[in-house]
């Protein structure tokens, strides 16, 4: 299999940029004694090697990296030191409906999101009605999003998103607001992805749906890469980490 | 063949028709949003120059006007068009931090954000100038032929406003402080372009050198020599002007690209 995405020795650091304030940035440069910034790695030398196909989990407790690792990737993030490659287009998805507008109606936030994630209009106009009967919305084509609940828009998000063509997709808890219904349905859906040829790179705290839809699991904590391997085995070793490493 | 990070984020390209889509989406997502929680809503860009009409025609038509043919229009004409500039490159400047989960988590050319902002406001452009025309002819101008030429001074601000707001817009993500400075700096516009006085009126030295530098006079001045006097103004005057801010336009494209990777890092 060829790789597609491959990262070597990559880290990211956030070093002051938070601080705006002018008189903030003097304190904290004369606190370091001239030395500059204190870096803290959000990334800390990351390799690994992704192969077309794989279904992969992104896991670990908040803070642990997973979303800096995936706007790395996504190339939203430049990373501090090291490299990245990635082969195919990228396709990034956070949270649920990003890019969706309160005010705008139902369906004009769907040819809005469809078109920010490389949909062209046809296609959406075709497959409109499918898309909101998917989601159970057609009723509310013309409501404003606002009145729906973040369930209904991520069934709504979720049911355009199935249409969204590329060769990597990248989710960072996308779609986990949902109810049962909407869960069964989405790993419907997932189930029926597994064996294609599309590549997937999900940062989920949902361990079930890892064991379900990807073969191979990354475990990072603290910006560290702890695991990368089969999912089984790097899930047994996240779930007990402190009879692996008592610093933990 | 593997490519580099930073061209992932460039998957979708200028003049690929998916590029105009989604522009087009922006542009009506930002239109739609425009004023929305005002109860006039659309009104307000041709009522906030009348209103200021009203004073500075109060204040300044006995002796700075006294000499201008149709003052009242005189004086429209220049508060229509710069308020749609500052108002316009006011928007586009905030654009990326008022969409920041766009900008921040979206991978898509994010230039589009703030042309999408500028092409929002530019309906407001036309609609005010053509009711500017009917108020012109109603109040007793002469409208000819050349005034069909007004949709060249349309583009020439549309080309300016949106280089001026790559820039802000580019520029604010990481000096939040340019809110303040942008408006002193439009306050100190308002008095360096000839609004409500002649540019003949200014001595010869360095004030006509500001007038000379000030691109929105030069805007003024084609648009009121097409409603006002009905002339053209020589081609290669408003060719070089348009060059000039294309070629600036294509600089502050070159400039916000530079920066967009690491706007995500920044918000």
């Amino acid at each position: 299999m060829k790789p597609v995405i491959q990262l070597d020795d990559v880290s990211k650091t956030f070093a002051g940029l938070k601080q705006r304030r002018l008189i903030k940035h003097v304190r904290k440069y004369l606190s370091s004694n001239g030395s500059g910034f204190k870096e803290s790695f959000a990334l800390h030398q990351i390799g690994l090697t992704i192969l077309r196909g794989d279904k992969v989990a992104l896991v670990g407790n908040n803070g642990s990296g997973k979303t800096t690792l995936l706007k790395i990737i996504a190339g939203l993030y430049r990373p501090t030191y090291g490299r990245i490659s990635v082969d195919g287009r990228v396709l990034l998805l956070r949270g649920v409906g990003t890019g969706m507008v309160d005010e705008l109606s139902v369906s004009e936030n769907l040819f809005l999101y469809g078109v920010i994630y490389g949909m062209e209009r046809a296609k959406i106009q075709e497959k409109f009605d499918e898309v909101m009967e998917w989601a159970e919305l057609k009723d509310f084509a013309s409501a404003e999003l606002r009145t729906l609940s973040s369930g209904m828009r991520a069934r709504m998000a979720f049911s355009l998103a199935r249409h969204f063509d590329t060769d990597v997709f990248l989710l960072d808890e996308a779609f986990a607001v949902g109810d049962k219904d909407f869960k069964e349905k989405y790993e419907e859906v997932f189930r029926n992805e597994k064996n294609g040829d599309k590549t997937y790179l999900i940062a989920t705290h949902d361990l079930d749906f890892a064991k379900m839809f990807c073969t191979k699991t990354i475990w990072l904590h603290k910006g560290r890469l702890m695991a990368f391997g089969e999912t089984e085995s790097v899930l047994q070793q996240y779930v007990r980490p402190t009879q692996m490493d008592p610093t933990i | 063949m593997l490519h580099l990070y930073y061209e992932a984020g460039r998957s979708m390209q200028v003049f690929d028709r998916k590029y105009f889509q989604l522009l087009r989406e922006i542009s009506v997502a930002r239109y739609k949003l425009k004023d929305q929680s005002t109860f006039l809503g659309f009104a307000w860009s041709l009522l906030h120059p009348l209103i200021m009409l009203g004073l500075m025609f109060t204040l300044f038509s006995g002796r700075v006007g006294n000499q201008i043919n149709h003052y009242a229009i005189y004086l429209l004409i220049g508060l229509v068009q710069y308020n749609h500039f500052s108002s316009s490159t006011n928007r586009s400047m905030h654009v990326l931090l008022a969409m920041k989960s766009l900008t921040a988590d979206a991978i898509f050319p994010k230039e589009l954000l703030v042309i999408g902002s500028a092409i929002a406001d530019f309906v407001e452009l036309i609609a005010a100038m053509l009711v500017c025309l009917v108020i012109a002819k109603l109040s007793g101008v002469e409208l000819s032929w050349p005034v069909l030429a007004l949709p060249l001074v349309f583009l020439f601000q549309l080309t300016l406003i949106l280089w001026v707001s790559l820039c802000l817009s580019c520029l604010y993500v990481f000096v939040r402080d340019l809110t303040y400075i942008y408006q002193a700096f439009m306050r100190l516009l308002l008095f360096a372009t000839p609004i409500f006085y002649a540019p003949s009126f200014l001595e010869k030295g360095p004030a006509q050198y500001v007038l000379w530098l000030n691109p929105l006079s030069h805007l003024l001045n084609f648009s009121r020599s097409l409603i006002l006097k009905g002339e053209i103004v020589p081609l290669a005057q408003m060719m070089l002007f348009f060059a000039v801010n294309l070629a600036l336009l294509y600089g502050s494209i070159r400039l916000f690209r530079k920066c967009e990777p690491v706007f995500a890092e920044y918000l």
